[in-house]
């Protein structure tokens, strides 16, 4: 099944993106797609768990990194480390499942079992190996993978040996993690125990690209904004209007395109300002749970700092390659290539610690509302993207057009600025995504 | 036990809202439900609690209603083509509960079509069903998904 492909060289990943157009292999190709796992998914950092699922030895959970399934661990000295998930012996998957807490790992077929951090713990039948089988040697341990990062509660690993600090990839993305953490009045947050993974049969950056568009939602999903408009409010026993708003608010006209403002910096990062501004996780004098949350906040960070921190809205901040943090609705989509045409979506969000129980029960609300696979919204943006690849998948075009609002961004120190109507994160995107693509060759 | 007339009107009332879905006259499958009636769609094998932990549906009538006019709405993405739906319902079971109320127990399986692609679904409903008239109305039903927390792809008909 498994065939070398020929990596595309830099020049040919050059060739395939024009200022403000994309050629169609890059979303279409499997040997782009290859390059891709080894140049972006292997070299970048990649969030690969919260520390709030990790906070015992032995607790762990699974997730994907590049092409590998691994097993992100807290050791008993402390340490967080991520180890493949196969037995050194024979080559077994040893976990299956995606979360727990486990002294040992334990490889059912020869019971060799291993430690949290990888090490090996015991074989049976000791004497039968040969004389020089040491347990010491990482050849018989679960392998780790090269580095891990932390950044207030965010784990990142690589498997890359050299890579740029952390907080360098992150850069000025560091600010909406702040703002998600600074929300809890605790100084802590969790992530939710419950998530939704979706699957779609499209390229990975197809979601990235529209999580970053802010024309699409007036079309896309007026067949729920329609219905929401219509419907009376404050109608439901259960959500004080949440869902209703949110289906509404997709309804964006020239006015509300007007005032959003659009972010991208180099390393391909980009967020969107003022987008949505509505429901009852922001904002809202009448509203007694957000009294006590403003209040609880403000006990730990005086009224300035509270005003400062729950006035940042910004929407859908997009950490290259594949992060999507929503720090003023607590929520986080993680974009996991699985091939080329095939990626899976994995939706949480987070309690914010100290804060009314109500705050986290209308985070489960709006996780529910946005990306349930049952949600009015994200299941016709699925439908957009599966549509997308069925048409890059044939050989016609082969361009396709990136070029609203090209030459009209202002350029900042580190980054660009544009008005909503603008292809510019999609430009910044593949800007980066040729630099990380040619980066070894450069 | 039931006696057999109940346990038949109960099963009867089951089966109109398997084809009312499949007939795609889903504003008459909403008024099978009380003005309060919840639809509830687990995230997790055996929760219990809709708050805390997220569900792929947790909507009372008046989200449905929005859900049922979507449905009606010509321009749905998730919708074009339609999907065409065969409900099954079968091994109910009902039982008298307090305060006039029956349950209903029963397993589930529908068969999705849409454009080149079939999907199966699978599962157990469980009712919560008030007397109206000759017939019920639904005060709850959960929908224990059999695949409630694997990778899913846009479900777009009720179960």
């Amino acid at each position: 099944m498994e065939q070398p492909v020929p990596l595309p060289t830099p020049d040919d990943i050059k060739s395939l993106v024009r200022p403000d157009h994309v050629h169609r292999r890059a979303y279409a190709d499997p040997a782009v797609f290859a390059l891709e796992q080894e140049r972006i998914f292997s070299k970048l950092w990649i969030y690969v768990a919260h520390e709030s699922q990790l906070k015992k030895p032995g607790d762990f959970v699974r997730t994907r990194l590049a092409s590998y399934e691994v097993l992100v661990t807290r050791h008993s000295d402390g340490n967080i480390y991520v180890l493949q998930n196969r037995c050194p012996h024979r080559g077994a998957r040893i976990c299956m499942v995606d979360r727990g807490n486990s002294k040992v790992f334990s490889c059912p077929y020869h019971a060799w079992s291993f430690r949290p951090d990888g090490s090996l713990a015991s074989v049976p039948h000791r004497k039968s190996y040969p004389e020089n089988f040491s347990f010491d040697d990482p050849n018989n341990h679960m392998q780790r993978v090269g580095r891990v990062a932390l950044y207030r509660g965010f784990v990142f690993a690589t498997l890359n040996d050299s890579p740029e600090p952390l907080l360098d990839h992150l850069g000025p993305m560091t600010e909406v993690i702040d703002n998600l953490v600074d929300r809890a009045p605790d100084g802590e947050v969790e992530i939710a125990d419950s998530s939704f993974t979706l699957e779609y049969r499209g390229n990975w950056k197809l979601h990235l690209e529209n999580a970053a568009d802010i024309f699409h939602p007036s079309f896309v999903h007026s067949s729920s904004v329609a219905p929401a408009r219509r419907a009376p409010t404050n109608a439901s026993i259960l959500d004080q209007d949440q869902t209703r708003l949110m289906l509404a608010a997709n309804g964006l006209g020239y006015e509300e395109w007007e005032g959003i403002q659009l972010n991208g910096y180099a390393g391909g990062h980009v967020y969107m300002n003022n987008i949505y501004n509505q429901g009852v996780l922001v904002s809202q004098t009448a509203d007694p749970v957000a009294e006590r949350y403003r209040a609880a906040l403000a006990a730990r960070h005086g009224a300035e700092k509270t005003a400062q921190i729950l006035g940042m809205n910004r929407f859908n901040n997009i950490i290259y390659p594949n992060l999507v943090v929503n720090a003023q609705y607590q929520q986080m989509r993680v974009t996991i290539p699985v091939s080329v045409d095939r990626t899976l979506v994995r939706i949480n969000c987070f309690r914010l610690k100290g804060a009314p129980d109500e705050m986290f029960h209308r985070a489960v609300r709006f996780l529910s509302t946005l990306g349930s696979p049952a949600s009015m919204i994200f299941s016709d943006d699925v439908e957009m993207l599966e549509r997308c690849q069925q048409g890059l998948a044939r050989d016609v075009g082969p361009w396709i057009d990136f070029s609203r609002g090209v030459g009209q961004e202002s350029r900042g120190a580190d980054g660009q600025l544009s008005g909503a109507a603008s292809e510019m994160p999609m430009r910044v995107q593949f800007a980066a995504w040729v630099n990380y693509l040619t980066a070894e060759a450069a | 036990m039931l006696d057999y007339a109940t346990q038949r009107r109960i099963e009867l009332f089951l089966l109109e809202e398997a084809r009312l879905l499949d007939s795609g006259e889903f504003e008459e499958w909403l008024k099978l439900y009380e003005p309060q009636g919840i639809y509830w769609m687990p995230s997790q094998p055996g929760q219990t609690d809709p708050l805390n932990v997220a569900s792929i549906m947790y909507e009372d009538h008046a989200i449905l209603s929005i859900r049922v006019q979507r449905l009606l709405e010509a321009r749905a993405l998730v919708l074009t083509p339609m999907p065409r739906t065969t409900h099954l319902v079968s091994n109910i079971e009902a039982k008298e509960a307090d305060g006039g109320e029956f349950t209903a127990d029963a397993a589930f399986i529908c068969v999705e079509h849409q454009g080149e692609r079939q999907r199966v679904y699978s599962g157990r409903h469980a009712y919560q069903l008030t007397p109206h008239d000759d017939s019920f109305r639904i005060r709850l039903k959960r929908v224990a998904l059999m695949n409630c927390d694997g990778v899913h792809s846009p479900m777009a008909i009720p179960l």
